[in-house]
C-alpha cells in the first residue's frame, strides 16, 4: 500500500520503511500508485456496489447501477488520494511520528512534477499545464458542436451524442475553468506577490490540484456512458432520469468543487496571515486583491453547489426525491442551489481576468493604476452583489413574478462596480507609454472583447429582453464574450508575461503577434454573429435549425477552425519553445516593479533569502522619486518585531 | 537531453495527441447503429417494404436490457438499429412485429394513428385508426415521424403469455402483433428524425431516458434519398 508509516520520513521524502527500493518508492505515494489503486478502488467501490444494489428492479430494468458507479468513483478518488501519498502526513502524524514538508528546491525534475508536491510554484506548473489540457479538450468539444452545425440537416453526430458533446464543452469549461487563473498564477504568484515564503496550508494547496485530476477523467469518461442530457446546469427530472453519465457530472463537479474550497481557503489564510512586513492592504497587487476576493466568493458560494450536487446524487442512487416534482420534491430545489453558487461563479471567472489584466497594464503603460482604490472597491461590489442576482437565471422558469424586479434590478446594479473595473483599465492606459507587446495586446483585447458581452448583459437583465433570448445562440454569444473573451485572454496574456518568471524562457514576440491577432480576429468572428443567429431564434443545445440560418451558422463554424487552428499554433510553439529551442530571459525582462519579479529567475526555492521589508507600491511608475518597492534583505533591526 | 532528441520527444507527444484525439472521434464519437437501406423492386417502382420488431430487450450490445428495434436487412437478416433509408416519392410499406406488452397511454391523442395511407394500420389483419389502449394489452410504443406527420400507435401484446418474448431479437412462435401502415416518403430529399413517444425506459423516471434518448433503440432516422 501507499501509505508510509515510518515515523521519521514526511511526505514525499525517503524513509525507512524496509521492503525493497521499488516498495519504498510505491509506498512514498506517486502518480503511478494513484492510479493503479484508484483503479482498484474503482473496482472494489462497483462490486461493492452491486452487492447492494444490484437486485433493485430499476438497476435490473435499466441496466445501469448508480450506486455501483457512485461507490467506484469515492473509493477511486480516496484510493487515487492513498496512492498520490496524500494520507502519509495523517498517519503519521495519528501514529505519534514527525512529518516534516519535504525540502523544495532549486530544480526540480519532470517526474517531480507528476508528484504530490507541496511546493508553490510546482502546484502552480502542475495546474497551469493541467488548465490548458482541460481548456483544449473543451475546445476540441467545441470545434465538434461546430462541426455539426454546419449544416442543418446533414448530420456528423447522432443527436444524442450532440448533446453529450454540448454538455461536456459547457461542463468542462465552466466547471474547471474556475481555477484557470487562481490555480497556476494565484499558487505561483501570491507568496512572491506578498513577501512570503510560501502558502499558509501547502497540503491543502497540493490537494486541491490533484482534485481536478480525477475531476477531469470522472467528466470526460461521460461521454463514453452516455453523457449527460442535462447540460452543465443539470436541471431535474434531466438530471435524474440520466444514465451513469450523470453520475459522472455530478461527482466530478463534486470534486472540482472540495477544489475549489481547498485552494481558497489556502489563499484567503496565506494572503491575511503571510504578507510581509510593510505590505499594507494599499500596498497589494491588484491580482493578490482579486485572488481574495475570489476566494471569499467561493469559500461562500462552493458549498451550496456541493449540497445541491449531494442532493442530486441522494436522488439518483438512494431513490429519494428531493428534486422531483411528482414525488414530493422540488425542481426548483436544484435551480436555486445551483445557480445560487453559479451566477457568483461567473465572477469567479471574470473578478481573476480583471485582476491579472489590471495588473499587467500599468507594467506596459508605465502609468500607476489608475484610481486603485476604485478598481479594489469594484472587486468586491461584485463580489457582493454576486450573491444577490442569481434569480435572473430563472426568469423564464416559472418563477414568482414579484421577484422578477427585483433581480433584474440587483442584477443591473453589477454592472455599476463592473464598470469601476473597466474604467480603471481604461483609465490607466489613458496619455500611458504604450508597449505593445504580445501581453500588452491580450490584455487591450479583453476590454474590447468585455465590452460586447458587457453591454449585451445589461440588455439580458432585463426580463422583457430575457423573456425573448432566453436559451438562444444571444445569451451563448453574451457569456462567450465575458467568460472567453475576457478570461481566456487574460490568461494568454499572462502566459506570455509570467513565462519567464515560471520557466526562465521568453516566449517569441513574433509568433506570440501572430497568436494574438489571429485570435483575437478569429474569436470576434466566431461570436459575433451568434448575436444575430440568436436573435433570429435560433435556440442553444439543438443540432438542426431553421435554413435560413445556414450561412452564418457556416460563417461561425470556419471562424472556429481559424480559432482552433490559431490556439493549435500556440500549443506547438509554446511548448516547442518550452522544450526545444528554450529561449533564455533576462531577469525581469518587462522592467516590472511588482515583488515577484525582484527575487530573480529561477525563482530561489524559498523564494527570499530573508522575509522583505515593503517600502512601497508596485504601480509606482512614472514617478522618478519612487524607491524600490521591497528591501529584499533587511536587517533585523529595520524590521522589527513583525518577523 | 540534446536539442535533437527534445524534438523528436515532442513531435512523438503531438502525433500521440493526434492518435487519441482521432481515435475518440472515430472509434467512439462517430459510431452508429448500421443503416438498412430499402429499395424498390423492379415490379414496384414506387413502393418500398421495411420488416422491423420491437423487443422489450434487445438482448445485445451494450444496454441489453434496454427496449429497443430490430431493422431486416436486404439479406433478411434482423439488425439491432433505428437508422433506415427510403427513396424520395415512395410508398413506405412497415412491417413491424410489436413483442413487448403494452399499457394505458397517459394522454389517448397519441393511440390515433395518423399520416398512414388512409390514417389506418393493420393489426393482425384488423384495420385500425384509434387504439384503445384502456382495452387490451394498451398500446406498447409508437412510430412517430413528426416531419412526415406519422404518428402511428402500436398495439402491445400479454405481457403474461407464456411464449412472451424476455430478450430479442425475438422470432414469429413467440407472442407478437403483426402490424402493418404504408406512408408516403415526400418529395424532398432529408433526414426525418423518427421516435417513440410513449414513455417506455423502464428503470428511467417517469419512463424518459435510457433507450427514449438514443439512437439504436428508441429514437432514429429515417433518410429520404434520391
Amino acid at each position: 500500500m501507499a501509505i508510509d508509516m515510518s515515523q521519521s520520513t514526511g511526505v514525499g521524502q525517503s524513509g525507512g520503511a524496509g521492503g525493497s527500493t521499488a516498495v519504498r518508492w510505491f509506498a512514498r505515494g506517486n502518480i503511478v500508485s494513484a492510479t493503479i489503486l484508484g483503479a482498484g478502488g474503482w473496482f472494489f467501490g462497483h462490486w461493492w456496489g452491486n452487492v447492494i444494489a444490484g437486485h433493485y428492479a430499476s438497476v435490473q430494468n435499466s441496466g445501469t447501477n448508480d450506486v455501483s458507479w457512485l461507490l467506484g468513483a469515492i473509493f477511486a478518488t480516496v484510493a487515487w488520494f492513498i496512492g498520490l501519498g496524500a494520507l502519509n502526513h495523517p498517519i503519521a502524524k495519528l501514529w505519534g511520528g514527525e512529518a516534516p514538508m519535504p525540502e523544495k528546491k532549486d530544480k526540480y525534475s519532470l517526474w517531480e512534477y507528476f508528484s504530490y508536491s507541496t511546493d508553490h510554484k510546482v502546484v502552480g506548473i502542475q495546474y497551469l499545464f493541467a488548465m490548458l489540457l482541460y481548456f483544449f479538450v473543451g475546445g476540441l468539444l467545441a470545434l465538434g458542436i461546430r462541426t455539426e452545425l454546419l449544416s442543418p440537416t446533414y448530420h456528423i453526430w447522432g443527436p444524442d451524442t450532440y448533446i453529450e458533446i454540448v454538455g461536456e464543452h459547457g461542463t468542462m469549461m465552466m466547471m474547471m475553468m474556475t481555477s484557470v487563473i487562481m490555480g497556476p498564477f494565484g499558487n505561483f504568484l501570491i507568496p512572491l506577490m506578498i513577501g512570503s515564503k510560501r502558502m499558509a496550508f501547502p497540503r491543502l494547496e497540493a490537494v486541491s490540484f490533484w482534485f481536478t485530476v480525477p475531476a477531469f477523467f470522472f467528466l470526460l469518461s461521460a461521454l463514453w456512458q452516455g453523457g449527460f442530457q442535462s447540460g452543465w446546469t443539470g436541471y431535474a427530472p434531466l438530471s435524474i432520469q440520466g444514465g451513469v453519465g450523470q453520475d459522472a457530472y455530478l461527482f466530478s463537479f463534486s470534486l472540482m468543487a472540495m477544489s475549489m474550497l481547498a485552494a481558497s481557503t489556502n489563499m484567503v489564510a496565506t494572503i491575511i496571515n503571510f504578507r510581509a512586513p510593510g505590505m499594507r492592504w494599499s500596498r497589494l497587487s491588484i491580482l493578490t486583491w482579486g485572488m481574495i476576493t475570489t476566494a471569499f466568493t467561493m469559500i461562500l458560494s462552493v458549498p451550496v453547489l456541493i449540497d445541491g450536487l449531494y442532493v442530486m446524487g441522494m436522488d439518483r442512487a438512494a431513490q429519494t426525491s428531493m428534486l422531483y416534482g411528482q414525488h414530493g420534491g422540488s425542481p426548483f430545489l436544484w435551480e436555486n442551489l445551483f445557480w445560487f453558487f453559479g451566477h457568483p461563479e461567473v465572477y469567479l471567472l471574470a473578478l481573476p481576468g480583471f485582476a491579472m489584466t489590471t495588473e499587467i497594464l500599468p507594467v506596459f503603460a508605465r502609468k500607476p493604476i489608475f484610481a486603485f482604490k476604485t478598481s479594489v472597491a469594484g472587486m468586491i461590489g461584485v463580489a457582493t452583489l454576486s450573491f444577490f442576482v442569481w434569480q435572473h437565471h430563472l426568469f423564464a422558469s416559472g418563477m414568482n413574478p414579484d421577484m422578477r424586479p427585483l433581480f433584474m434590478l440587483s442584477t443591473e446594479l453589477i454592472s455599476i462596480p463592473t464598470g469601476f473595473l473597466y474604467l480603471v483599465g481604461m483609465g490607466t492606459v489613458w496619455r500611458g507609454r504604450l508597449r505593445f507587446n504580445v501581453p500588452m495586446l491580450f490584455m487591450l483585447a479583453v476590454f474590447f472583447n468585455f465590452l460586447w458581452g458587457g453591454i449585451t448583459g445589461v440588455y439580458n437583465s432585463d426580463v422583457p429582453v430575457d423573456a425573448l433570448v432566453h436559451g438562444s445562440f444571444f445569451v451563448m454569444a453574451h457569456f462567450h464574450f465575458t467568460i472567453m473573451g475576457q478570461l481566456m485572454f487574460a490568461v494568454f496574456g499572462a502566459i506570455y508575461y509570467y513565462t519567464p518568471l515560471l520557466f526562465g524562457i521568453k516566449l517569441s514576440e513574433k509568433l506570440g503577434k501572430i497568436h494574438f491577432w489571429t485570435m483575437f480576429v478569429f474569436f470576434n468572428s466566431t461570436f459575433l454573429p451568434l448575436f444575430i443567429v440568436g436573435w433570429l431564434g435560433q435556440p442553444r443545445r439543438v443540432f438542426e435549425y431553421a435554413a435560413r440560418l445556414q450561412t452564418l451558422n457556416q460563417w461561425v463554424s470556419i471562424s472556429a477552425y481559424g480559432l482552433g487552428l490559431s490556439l493549435a499554433f500556440f500549443v506547438v510553439t509554446f511548448i516547442w519553445q518550452l522544450v526545444v529551442t528554450r529561449p533564455k530571459s533576462e531577469p525581469n525582462p518587462w522592467d516590472s516593479r511588482g515583488l515577484e519579479w525582484q527575487v530573480g529567475i529561477p525563482v530561489p526555492k524559498d523564494n527570499f533569502e530573508r522575509i522583505p521589508v515593503i517600502l512601497s507600491s508596485p504601480y509606482e511608475y512614472g514617478n522618478p522619486n519612487a524607491g524600490p518597492m521591497a528591501d529584499l534583505t533587511p536587517s533585523i533591526s529595520s524590521v522589527g518585531s513583525d518577523v | 537531453m540534446s536539442k535533437g532528441a527534445r524534438a523528436g520527444l515532442v513531435l512523438v507527444a503531438f502525433a500521440a495527441a493526434i492518435g487519441l484525439i482521432l481515435f475518440g472521434i472515430f472509434g467512439y464519437l462517430r459510431t452508429s447503429p448500421p443503416v438498412v437501406s430499402a429499395v424498390p423492386a423492379a415490379t414496384q417502382p414506387n413502393t418500398v417494404n421495411v420488416t422491423m420488431q420491437v423487443d422489450g430487450a434487445v438482448g445485445v450490445g451494450p444496454h441489453p436490457t434496454w427496449v429497443g428495434y430490430w431493422i431486416q436487412g436486404a439479406n433478411g437478416q434482423y439488425k439491432q438499429t433505428t437508422l433506415f433509408t427510403v427513396p424520395v416519392n415512395t410508398y413506405v410499406h412497415v412491417k413491424l412485429y410489436e413483442y413487448d406488452s403494452g399499457g394505458a397511454l397517459r394522454n389517448p391523442y397519441w393511440g390515433k394513428e395518423i399520416g398512414t395511407v388512409g390514417n389506418a394500420i393493420t393489426v393482425n389483419g384488423q384495420s385500425v385508426s384509434l387504439v384503445n389502449s384502456y382495452a387490451g394489452n394498451g398500446v406498447a410504443h409508437n412510430f412517430d415521424v413528426p416531419g412526415l406527420g406519422v404518428n402511428v400507435a402500436l398495439p402491445g401484446v400479454n405481457g403474461e403469455a407464456k411464449n412472451f418474448c424476455e430478450v430479442g431479437p425475438c422470432n414469429p412462435s413467440e407472442a407478437h402483433n403483426l402490424i402493418e401502415f404504408t406512408f408516403y416518403s415526400g418529395k424532398t430529399v432529408h433526414n426525418y428524425r423518427w421516435q417513440c413517444f410513449i414513455p417506455c425506459g423502464l428503470g428511467y423516471l417517469n419512463g424518459n431516458g435510457g433507450p427514449m434518448q438514443s439512437i439504436g433503440y428508441m429514437a432514429g432516422f429515417v433518410e429520404v434519398v434520391k
